[in-house]
């Protein structure tokens, strides 16, 4: 089947019930993309189907023929970073990190939808992703910051 | 830091998650002057961003369960789905036969040779079945997906037998054995640790308090699960492993498969967080060993989550009585306490007792500890363990004794507080309570308090925005209608965190200039490798930019033990700073000739050689290449721990809470925390530390508890959805901060541990304040689930 993975259109054969997440990560190697609990419960696997966040673990390759995936790894241009990894940097949104490739597409999926999120809203699209170090503080913050509602850390 | 500088080895005492341990130690060649108060640092102190964040928030980081290599295999392990019993046949033939499986143990396909492996408190793949999850047998096959389903296809016949999956049943009378040797409590147990006179102190008391607290079991759920992958080359065999002890993991491995250490190489470069879970070898590690070895393939054991959840060890959890006694005037007289642990199938003993003694001043102390043995997973080390259960205990007691004696309870703990360590009659090394205590209650508005109470907001407007679940409001303002019930409660910690020897490091500074740091040290999230960077590019006078530090890797790393006991900072800061000086001086010794200046002229600041003669300054990079192969080396360790001082940090947390006495939901609406742990070396990443522990101190107080059914013996919430941690929804307004105190006492960068203080007075903090915002209305047992609200309330 065909795949459009960050921008490059991908032929991949996956077994008949493969979630995207192992085909991301076993058969394309893009390992950004994190399997924590598999059964839909983290948000570690969060990637973007053709725009919206979902998580890939529940989501059957098969069924996403043709579709646009975008992961972290293609987020942004080779050496560059999206606005959004920028603030998870400067505002400290990253602890051990395992969370943080989804954590980021779901900011940015968020974003995309709603420009300027209110702190309902954010809390509302971030709260199914779960972080076990606690950066929720510094991912909203890093997020006020991307929607121009916050300055310094 | 006083050293006897007559003897090279010297013994002395660490203290490791509040356990003493006596060793020889080398006290090293150089002594470092301690960077005071008045030192002008420049990278050390300073916010600057994780080091390794942007491999992070690209997907560039590289985490075992990413590991991949050419003909890579993946293992399964096969648990028992009983508490108790034997398994008394593995029938592995159908699961052989399922596609791309290559290789299937049991106990009896081990290796021989010497004593038995152990895993998580049982032999590895043992039949006598001691808990639910406990690993039987192992399944390798092509794909992860493949190894699972013929997981599935194994049959193994059991016979059950009595089991105890609680404290009280398995320290009752006639109660079933626990394990198939030994009793059913530890062997230390009752442990009895008492001073002053207690009877005598109880009967002075003008007030007395006693009441019963309970804590739950509370599982680590890191975001990664346990993992290995296992390669042999010849008789030499490499694993990559999330660990927060690469050395450990390389002497547990070496006993167990017979082999010299020389020959097990344990690498951790980026791991999804441990807090306390991951410090030694695991069934995972074992299994991707051995498959390893049979097969002539790597091969890649990770846990599964409901295998992370069910055997990778868990917070014990701890049934507490705690009396105290006290003069009208608030004065304790006597402290009591009597602990019941239930530890699951093995597990260390985490004093929950220690903090009775620790934490106020009070002649009397006696504590009784009890550690039983129950057919439930291990316990592990699980951030601040031991005094994050006695803390609760006791803060709830301190805040019963404040109600009793119509106290605020801030002034009750004026009243007490400890200026030194009671137990050894010895001073701290810095630091104090009183004084976090007092900046916390000033930044909390705590003397204020009453004027956000619900019936200050009576007669104001407010409006709810959405349905209930679409509304998640961090801080805010008190809701006027009586269904919401403001309260405020505040708890204090104490925690020894001054780390110590042996840890060493090596700098080595390239011909372009830019610097290595290599040390065996672990980052598990905590930020190690960017503070280690700090200390280094400011010993040397490098640019940070131009530091890379180099963590975790038995064979190319030099030792430092497990990241635990908040120990990092404290016990490798050092030995980093030694060792980058002694490259400095190296570097300005080499500038000199090649210069042709007095190496007395010579300083190294931001990344140049400058002259105080007013010469140009000239490049390290410069030197360096003139330099060519001839190579700045430096090398440092971590000298003993001064005598006759404590090391401890301290904290205190205020929590402003909303009870919905309808629905016995409790929000934080705000939480302040101030700590105390000596120099602050990245207020960025500091904060991080801090918001984390609060962040799990939240899960403990409202909502993480393992839930077992008591008929069968298993755990019932073994995922994410049904083990519950906190959300961003759940966040209060979080005001957390260190005072930047220098301890030039306890080593010579002047920081103690940061990692596990802030969970411990969290819970307290919480329950104190529901406890306010009810009037009363004891709330003795964690977590305080809305159910446990509503019985409290009597609806």
């Amino acid at each position: 089947m065909h795949l459009v993975v960050n921008g490059k259109e991908r032929d991949v054969s996956p077994a008949p019930v493969e979630s995207l997440a192992e085909t991301l990560r076993t058969r394309l190697h893009l390992t950004g993309t994190k399997v924590s609990c598999a059964r839909g419960e983290c948000g570690s696997c969060t990637v973007l189907l053709d725009g919206r966040a979902v998580y890939s673990c529940l989501t059957i390759t098969n069924a996403c023929e043709g579709a646009a995936v975008t992961t972290i790894e293609g987020l942004a241009g080779a050496g560059e970073l999206h606005p959004v990894q920028r603030a998870f940097i400067d505002h400290d949104a990253v602890q051990c990190g395992f969370c943080t490739p989804g954590q980021v597409m779901a900011a940015v999926a968020l974003l995309t939808a709603t420009p300027v999120p209110d702190e309902s809203e954010i809390r509302r699209a971030m709260s199914g992703n779960l972080c076990r170090c606690g950066t929720y503080p510094r991912i909203a913050q890093a997020i006020r910051v991307v929607s121009g509602q916050a300055g310094a850390p | 830091m006083t050293v006897d500088q007559t003897r090279r080895f010297v013994t002395t005492t660490v203290e490791v998650e509040g356990r003493e341990e006596t060793k020889v130690v080398e006290i090293p060649d150089r002594e470092l002057r301690p960077w005071d108060a008045d030192e002008r640092l420049e990278i050390v102190g300073k916010p600057v961003p994780r080091v390794d964040a942007r491999d992070k928030v690209s997907g560039a980081a590289v985490y075992t369960s990413d590991r991949w290599a050419a003909g890579l295999l993946h293992v399964a392990l096969v648990r028992s789905t009983i508490p108790r019993g034997r398994a008394t046949a593995i029938d592995l033939d159908a699961a052989r036969r399922m596609p791309g499986v290559v290789d299937a143990i049991t106990f009896s396909d081990l290796p021989k040779a010497g004593k038995p492996i152990r895993a998580g408190g049982v032999r590895f793949l043992d039949p006598e079945i001691t808990y639910a999850g406990q690993p039987l047998a192992c399944i390798c096959a092509e794909s992860a997906a493949q190894a699972g389903a013929a997981a599935r296809a194994v049959r193994i016949t059991c016979e059950p037998a009595p089991f105890a999956i609680t404290a009280a049943v398995a320290t009752a009378e006639n109660a079933p054995a626990v394990r198939a040797k030994g009793g059913n409590i530890s062997r230390s147990s009752p442990m009895v640790c008492a001073r002053g006179d207690t009877d005598g102190g109880l009967a002075e008391a003008e007030v007395v308090v006693r009441a019963r607290y309970t804590t739950s079991s509370a599982l680590h759920s890191a975001m990664e699960p346990h993992g290995a992958v296992a390669e042999w080359h010849g008789d030499h065999l490499t694993i990559h492993e999330g660990t927060q002890g690469v050395f450990a993991v390389r002497d547990e491995v070496s006993a167990a498969l017979g082999i010299p250490r020389s020959r097990v190489r344990v690498v951790m470069e980026h791991m999804g967080g441990g807090f306390g879970a991951k410090n030694h070898a695991g069934a995972h590690t074992y299994a991707a060993a051995i498959l390893a070895r049979r097969t002539g393939r790597p091969v890649r054991c990770v846990l599964g989550r409901a295998g992370e959840q069910s055997d990778t060890g868990h917070r014990a959890p701890a049934t507490i009585d705690v009396t105290l006694g006290a003069r009208r005037d608030g004065r304790l007289t006597a402290i009591a306490a009597t602990a019941l642990v239930d530890q699951g199938i093995s597990g260390w003993e985490a004093s929950t007792a220690r903090i009775f003694h620790e934490l106020y001043a009070c002649p009397n102390v006696r504590t009784t500890e009890t550690f039983a043995y129950t057919n439930l997973q291990a316990m592990a080390a699980f951030r601040g363990p031991g005094h994050t259960e006695g803390a609760f205990a006791l803060e709830r007691a301190m805040d019963e004794l404040a109600r009793r004696l119509g106290m605020d309870p801030l002034e009750l703990r004026r009243r007490n507080h400890a200026d030194h360590d009671q137990e050894k009659s010895r001073p701290y090394s810095a630091g104090s309570l009183a004084r976090c205590l007092e900046e916390g209650a000033r930044r909390f508005g705590w003397a204020e308090r009453r004027s956000r109470s619900n019936d200050a907001g009576r007669g104001k407007t407010m409006t709810h925005k959405g349905e209930s679940g679409d509304n998640f409001p961090a801080g805010g303002d008190p809701h006027p209608h009586p269904r919401w019930r403001r309260g405020f409660g505040l708890a204090a910690q104490i925690w020894p965190a001054g780390g110590g020897p042996p840890a060493y490091a090596t700098v080595r500074i390239h011909p372009d200039g830019s610097v290595d740091v290599l040390t065996g040290t672990q980052d598990l999230g905590t930020g190690a490798r960017t503070i280690l960077a700090q200390v280094a590019a400011e010993a040397l006078g490098a640019r940070l930019a131009d530091v890379r530090v180099i963590l975790g890797d038995t064979e190319r790393t030099p030792y430092t033990g497990n990241s635990w006991g908040s120990m990092t900072t404290p016990s490798v800061a050092p030995a980093v700073r030694m060792a980058a000086e002694e490259a400095r001086e190296h570097l300005i010794e080499a500038a000199s000739e090649i210069l042709g200046v007095g190496v007395e002229e010579l300083t190294v600041r931001d990344g140049m050689i400058v002259p105080c003669t007013g010469a140009d300054p000239v490049p390290i990079a410069e030197i360096t290449a003139q330099l060519g192969d001839v190579t700045i080396m430096g090398n440092g360790s971590r000298g003993p721990n001064p005598r006759g001082v404590g090391l401890m940090t301290f904290g205190a947390q205020f929590a402003e809470v909303e009870v919905d006495t309808w629905t016995g939901v409790v929000r934080v609406v705000r939480l302040t925390a101030v700590h105390d742990v000596g120099r602050v070396l990245n207020p960025l990443l500091a904060r991080s530390q801090l918001e984390g522990g609060i962040i799990q101190g939240i899960g403990l107080a409202l909502f993480e508890e393992r839930v077992i059914d008591e008929r069968l013996g298993l755990p019932l919430n073994t995922g994410l959805h049904e083990y519950k941690i906190p959300t961003m929804a759940d966040m209060p307004e979080i005001d957390a901060t260190c005072l930047d105190t220098v301890d030039t006492v306890a080593n010579p960068v002047g920081a103690r541990g940061l990692a596990e203080p802030p969970i411990i007075p969290t819970a307290p903090a919480i329950a104190n304040a529901v406890v306010d915002a009810l009037g009363g209305v004891p709330l003795n047992d964690l977590p305080l689930t809305p159910w446990r609200v509503l019985a409290a309330l009597g609806t």
